[in-house]
């Protein structure tokens, strides 16, 4: 017999794993049941095997699903970046990169650099075509070049492309919502809640919406995609270009709009109280210490900040 | 020449002396901080004593350092991850944030799952991912991944084999 310390043999734990399969994930009958039962009593071993196994199964389903979904798939996405990168070592050159992930204690992103930003940071690129590329905070994107065409995918957040005119291969760049095409231009997205937001600085850009017919977006114009396909312009409280300046350029912005802009460059919580949500905020904000950007509020408006932790911060009213 | 298993006490005692200035330093020009660098040379050591070395080492501070190599990456990716866990719990409406503790506890499954799931090739990894967190039956699997129910029987229990492996094996 075994001791309850001892471990289970390689065999019992690869049979408990095939029984944890058949009966977790799929709906057995009572016959496999029965069968499983045969197999717990089978062999000395076997009741310890399925004891870890099951408390391993069950470790997992306890999971949030939700909030692990999200943290694996942003982790996951950092590493496979990471290898990607690697093959485009080759042909990016990585400029200076700003905020505070430069103060990482580990030195590892730079062992390790990738084409994605943590939360707080922005990173310039520049591509081996000598395409302008900015990164904004919580971001990542694929590049890609061949003969025939460059193209960049928006994996999440947002970027600013400021193509090569010289380089007259077209630029296809890949998004949730549908597709865009350019020759040349300085244009910018931005992943939100309700799709995307494209605003054009420079050249001609197609759009080419997942589900709605293609659209020429002129230079000064933003327009929101919806995640249907379907577009508006819009006219926003802030400068969307103000951050690849490292600001924030608001006008008359609702206070719960302005943290949840804040919020995008913190890591933890950051949270307005609804009775101070619909107060109004004008002015430019540095990115580089949001920190300051907080307490600058409760000069100008009627607002207290309230650090529960570091990581952990309410706005209400004062 | 004697055939161990692991390397003896006395052995490691005398590379400790002999090499362990030289990691300190080398790891210090890598992480830029002399305190984490102590931190991550002395667990060169302990995973020294555990390793399954059976001659005396031939290129004693190219093993170390790619030992060391191998725990500041694991440090990346436990970092990489509660990076992206304080983001998404962030995302939460107030009242779903769990207790201190058991964020604790979820974030210690999460790295074990998250390691898991880089030793699994893509398509074990998405049956894994569609089981385990998006409740889907192995049959919907196998219709989503286009492969037979058999495959996906085999992939999820590969993918448990390295989670169980992660926690009781490696703990």
């Amino acid at each position: 017999m075994p001791t309850p310390d001892s471990a289970p043999a390689q065999a019992q734990v690869d049979q408990a794993i095939d029984w944890l399969v058949k009966l977790r994930f799929d709906s057995p009958c009572p016959r496999t049941e029965q069968q499983f039962q045969h197999w717990l009593a089978s062999h000395p071993h076997n009741p310890l095997a399925w004891q870890r196994v099951s408390h391993l199964g069950d470790e997992l389903a306890g999971l949030p699903k939700g909030l692990s979904r999200r943290t694996l798939d942003a982790s996951q996405r950092q590493h496979i970046n990471r290898r990607d990168h690697l093959k485009l070592l080759a042909v990016l050159a990585v400029g200076g990169s700003l905020g505070w992930a430069a103060r990482e204690p580990l030195g590892i992103p730079q062992l390790l650099a990738d084409s994605s930003t943590a939360t707080g940071e922005r990173r310039r690129l520049q591509g081996s075509d000598g395409s302008r590329i900015q990164l904004n905070t919580a971001s990542a994107i694929d590049l890609s070049y061949s003969a025939e065409q460059r193209r960049l995918q928006l994996v999440r957040g947002e970027v600013s492309l400021d193509s090569n005119p010289n380089d007259n291969r077209p630029f296809r760049i890949d998004t949730r919502v549908g597709q865009l095409a350019t020759l040349d231009s300085h244009l910018l997205l931005r992943e939100n809640d309700l799709g995307l937001l494209l605003a054009v600085r420079r050249g001609d850009v197609t759009l080419f919406p997942s589900s709605a017919s293609p659209r020429r977006v002129l230079p000064g114009e933003t327009l929101q995609v919806w995640a249907n396909g379907s577009f508006q312009a819009v006219t926003l409280h802030s400068d969307p270009w103000g951050w690849t300046d490292g600001v924030l350029s608001v006008q008359q912005m609702p206070l719960g709009e302005f943290i949840a802009e804040v919020a995008r460059y913190r890591p933890g919580l950051l949270r307005c109280a609804p009775e101070v949500a619909e107060l109004k905020v004008s002015g430019t904000y540095q990115l580089a210490d949001t920190g300051q950007i907080l307490q600058l509020l409760t000069r100008s408006l009627p607002v207290r900040v309230d650090y529960r932790t570091r990581y952990w911060v309410s706005i209400g009213a004062a | 020449m004697q055939i161990n298993d692991t390397l003896k006490p006395t052995e490691v005692a005398l590379l400790y002396q002999a090499h362990h200035s030289w990691l300190s330093g080398w790891l210090r020009s890598r992480v830029g901080c002399s305190e984490h660098a102590a931190d991550l040379a002395q667990d060169t050591f302990v995973r020294l004593l555990r390793a399954r070395q059976l001659s005396p080492l031939k290129e004693p501070r190219a093993y170390l350092s790619s030992i060391a190599r191998g725990l500041m990456i694991d440090q990346f990716r436990r970092r990489a991850l509660e990076r992206a866990y304080q983001e998404s719990l962030a995302h939460l409406p107030e009242a779903e944030v769990p207790s201190e503790e058991d964020r604790l506890v979820i974030l210690d499954t999460l790295a074990r799952l998250d390691r898991a799931l880089h030793q699994l090739k893509p398509r074990a990894r998405q049956a894994f991912l569609l089981a385990q967190l998006d409740g889907l039956s192995i049959v919907q699997i196998a219709l989503r991944l286009g492969v037979s129910r058999a495959t996906v029987e085999r992939d999820l229990a590969k993918a448990l084999g390295v989670c169980y492996r992660l926690r009781y094996a490696d703990a």
